[in-house]
């Protein structure tokens, strides 16, 4: 008779038992997120999405999103699937084009301001309390103590309608972050032997930084360039409701915007669909941030 | 949690008008400026005429609209010629009490005061935008400002008689100068306040108007009475009034009362549809335009127009088709598909421009934004004036897709379509009609990427791309200036060309020659028919997209006893609003 106080181990499965223990950072990072069903979950809703911006992009579907292709108000119908707007436009069509948008939007806010702040808090970091990184201290201070909504308009305003004002106003905004999480980490590199061996042997300072520093804070780039991606998502509805944000085109901010005087009227499928898709793709890539943080985690590597 | 509730109970109370009765009324939008010489917007003029004192205004409630002395003594003497026009000024009418004045005292209104304020539109550094009124029409005005606007200086044409009597020469007869000096921009404005203020004077106006003006900000007007203003009492009959028409309103029981009748006065300028609604529906502003999306649950007929039981209930209704239109208008310095010195290639962008205009449908912007109650009517001369001719043919309203691309196939365009770019004032609204007209035009062979739209974070901003030429195609709202088609076919007229009125650049000589003919004659039979000849002329060279007059809806709170109105760019109805008591307002809706 077996103690019920005694919790005997799981017996190993095979393959686990011949797979051998990896022990670089990437190796068990990867580990780590196959095992987080959360944030596969998540990266497979955002595969999902990237693969309808790419049919976007190729022109496989989404095509007719401009045009009036049946009457005003129609309901859910095998013509159109989530029925039509005020203009007689597919909600369907527009929330599939939307897609793309935000996929654009988030890649290219997210690659730039991480570069940016990657290269910044990088030299910020290596020249910590020298005038480089007293100036972009200042400069980091500065633009985080502008209201984001403010700065976007004053942005807008001042390139008269300039389709790329709100990527720059993201950017010039963003970046910030990343550069004092760089910062941060690069400061503790620098006293490593490491890089005290790449002095010793004559490696000239921007070497040292591009080569072997900046590779080492890649792990909090893709943590970041995630985060910055689902927040220039959520920025770009919040302006593009606004007014101030996608020039040409369709996003799903504006279809929020032009349901505000639909609601009124009592139709709601622009809003429903708008909001959902947009809901869920954040989900999605919050899932697959948080697993992909937890999974980068030095503090969650095994002793 | 007491104090919570007190607090609670406070904040839920509306605001308090210390018992003074104020009427609260609503916007659409906010004025650029309170400079009559700027005042070229709706907005504008609802309050320039209530601060300013203007020498005619329209009669209250006389539709079509009939002139009315204000600040005039009477209608002028005419010489034979009509070129002389002598006006009389009232006397005894002072400038609002202000810091501009010595001893902060208003002074009298004279003639001297109207001489000034039309000389400011043409002094190059005031930028009026209200100079075309008058600009070749008063004998040495223009060459005034040319010459370095010495207000010292004096002009042949426009003289002050003596403090009360005024004296305008034409360069030749201008049947409508009279309908001028009704507009916002003949208001008569102090020399003192201009030069104390500078360029605060567009936010801190000082006129003799019905009211004072004692805050603005872009949300908010607020006025009191001016205790000085004294018209006499209001003559219901000679302001039109027609039991039939406007017995239901309760305006019989203000006849012979001196007005103005309220307090104060609050314009609120709410952009948001919705949210003017709301305030409207709360009771925090007296009266609304009925916004489209809520056209179908506030009626229950269009035609005629009739109010669901619950709102006509509560709320008085009027309804009336606009002094004005929207249009779609080229950019004809645009060699690409407007003018062109070659006579080919001429002939080619004007078939591009009606091959655009067959495809845009107008019944599909009428149903989509205006519910169907706007009046979609051929050419530029309004429903609303007495020249609109309602036998012309209807063919260049007509959405005709097999014509335009007949006329693009004839004349190649076919698969070498000119990439151009729409202009619009950034707003929901805007951005679908953009859309819808980007769909229309889809159908003839424009893809999605050749109309480019280009939205301008004001008004303001979008107005001056179209004066600095710099969009291929926009749609504007006007509103007319006085009820005569001279005032839309001016918009047409080459001189006028932008910065000028004629945003579309129009440039055609037999137009420019009719019209010049036209300036000169009184109303008539000839003169119609030029008018109509010059509305062909419009048509058949597709400048413009033309048009709709839309139906405007006016609901207000049965408490106050008043007829709105927006038209002519309207705001004179201020003066002869009264907020009734609540036994008053219960004894009319029995």
């Amino acid at each position: 008779m077996s103690d019920p106080g005694i919790i005997l181990p799981a017996p190993e499965p095979a393959a686990a038992r011949l797979r051998p223990e990896r022990t670089s950072l990437w190796g068990r990072a990867l580990d780590q997120f196959r095992r987080d069903h959360a944030a596969i979950t998540g990266l497979a809703i955002v595969a999902v999405f990237f693969l309808m911006a790419v049919g976007v992009w190729f022109g496989w579907w989404g095509t007719q999103w401009s045009q009036a292709l049946g009457g005003r108000w129609e309901g859910p119908s095998g013509g159109h699937w989530l029925g039509t707007n005020l203009l007689g436009q597919d909600i369907f069509q527009r929330a599939v084009y939307s897609t793309r948008t935000a996929f654009e939007i988030g890649l290219i806010v997210a690659i730039l301001s991480t570069l940016l702040g990657g290269l910044l808090g990088a030299l910020s970091g290596f020249y910590s309390s020298r005038w480089i990184d007293s100036v972009l201290l200042w400069l980091m201070g500065t633009l985080d103590s502008i209201p984001f909504y403010l700065f976007v308009a004053a942005v807008a305003v001042a390139m008269a309608g300039n389709p790329w004002a709100m990527h720059i106003a993201m950017v010039a905004t963003f970046w910030t972050t990343t550069a004092r999480l760089v910062r941060g980490e690069v400061i503790k590199l620098k006293n490593l032997e490491f890089v005290e061996a790449a002095h010793a042997i004559g490696l000239g300072q921007f070497r040292i930084i591009f080569r072997h520093l900046l590779p080492n804070t890649f792990h909090i780039l893709l943590v970041q360039g995630t985060i910055v991606f689902v927040s220039a998502i959520k920025a770009e509805v919040i302006l593009s409701f606004l007014g101030l944000g996608v020039q040409d085109g369709v996003s799903w901010g504006l279809m929020i915007a032009e349901s505000t005087q639909e609601v009124l009227a009592g139709q709601y499928m622009n809003f429903i669909v708008a909001s959902s898709f947009m809901f869920v793709l954040v989900m999605a890539f919050n899932l697959f941030s948080d697993g992909l943080q937890d999974a980068l985690d030095p503090r969650r590597a095994p002793r | 949690m007491i104090m919570g509730m007190l607090l609670l109970a406070a904040c839920s109370e509306p605001p308090s008008d210390d018992n003074r009765d104020v009427y609260r009324h609503s916007e659409d939008e906010a004025p650029a400026s309170l400079d009559p010489a700027q005042a070229s917007t709706v907005y504008s003029n609802m309050v320039v005429v209530n601060v300013f004192d203007t020498l005619y205004r329209y009669k209250y409630l006389a539709r079509p609209y009939e002139l009315a002395p204000n600040l005039a003594a009477g209608f002028p003497d005419v010489s034979d010629d009509g070129l002389t026009y002598t006006f009389r000024i009232r006397s005894g009418v002072e400038f609002t009490d202000d810091p501009a004045f010595p001893d902060g005292t208003g002074r009298e209104v004279t003639a001297h005061d109207l001489v000034y304020s039309i000389q400011r539109h043409f002094d190059p550094g005031v930028r009026s935008q209200g100079a075309w009124l008058w600009s070749g029409r008063i004998v040495g005005l223009d060459e005034w400002g040319q010459n370095g606007a010495d207000y010292a200086a004096p002009i042949e044409g426009l003289k002050a008689l003596d403090d009360h009597t005024l004296q305008i020469q034409l360069t030749a007869p201008y049947p409508q100068l009279v309908y001028t000096l009704a507009a916002g921009f003949s208001a008569l404005v102090p020399k003192e306040a201009v030069e104390f203020y500078g360029r605060e004077f567009s936010v801190k106006p000082v006129g003799s108007g019905p009211f004072k003006l004692t805050s603005f900000n872009s949300a908010l007007a607020t006025f009191d009475r001016n205790p000085k203003f004294d018209r006499g009492v209001l003559n219901l009959a000679d302001e039109g009034y027609r039991d039939d028409l406007h017995g239901t309103y309760g305006l019989q029981a203000l006849d012979g009362q001196a007005y103005p009748f309220v307090d104060g006065l609050e314009i609120h300028f709410i952009d948001e549809n919705a949210s003017r609604w709301n305030s409207f529906i709360s009771g925090e502003v007296h009266n609304v335009m009925v916004p489209n999306e809520q056209i179908d649950r506030v009626l229950t007929s269009k035609d005629p127009i009739e109010l669901n039981d619950d709102m006509a209930e509560r709320f008085h209704k009027h309804s009336g088709i606009e002094a004005g239109f929207v249009y779609g208008g080229f950019n004809m310095a645009d060699e690409r598909f407007g003018h062109h010195p070659d006579p080919d290639q001429d002939a080619a962008n004007r078939a591009l421009r009606c091959a655009i205009r067959d495809a845009f449908d107008w019944q599909a912007r009428n149903e989509t934004f205006y519910f169907g109650l706007g009046n979609v009517f051929p050419g530029v001369i309004v429903p609303l004036v007495p020249e609109f001719d309602a036998d012309l043919s209807r063919r260049s309203v007509q959405h005709n897709l097999q014509s335009a691309n007949q006329a693009l196939d004839e004349y190649g365009w076919r698969d070498q379509l000119p990439s151009m770019s729409y202009g619009m004032p950034s707003s929901v609204q805007q951005r679908q009609m953009f859309e819808q007209f980007r769909a229309q035009v889809q159908e003839i062979g424009f893809s999605t990427d050749q109309f480019s739209p280009e939205s301008f974070a004001t008004f303001g901003d979008f107005s001056r791309a179209i004066k600095n030429r710099e969009l291929d195609l926009f749609f504007l709202g006007w509103s007319l200036d006085y009820p005569d088609a001279q005032n839309t076919l001016q918009l047409f007229y080459g001189p006028n060309e932008t910065p000028g009125s004629n945003n579309f650049n129009y440039n055609n000589p037999a137009f420019d020659a009719l019209y010049e003919q036209t300036l000169t004659l009184q109303p008539g039979q000839q003169r119609t028919a030029l008018y109509r000849q010059m509305n062909q002329l419009v048509i058949d060279d597709c400048v413009v997209i033309s048009g709709l007059s839309r139906t405007r809806v006016h609901l207000w709170d049965k408490q106050v006893r008043m007829l709105p109105d927006r038209e002519i760019l309207g705001g004179f109805f201020m003066r002869f609003v009264d907020i009734g008591n609540e036994s008053e307002t219960a004894a009319m809706s029995n």
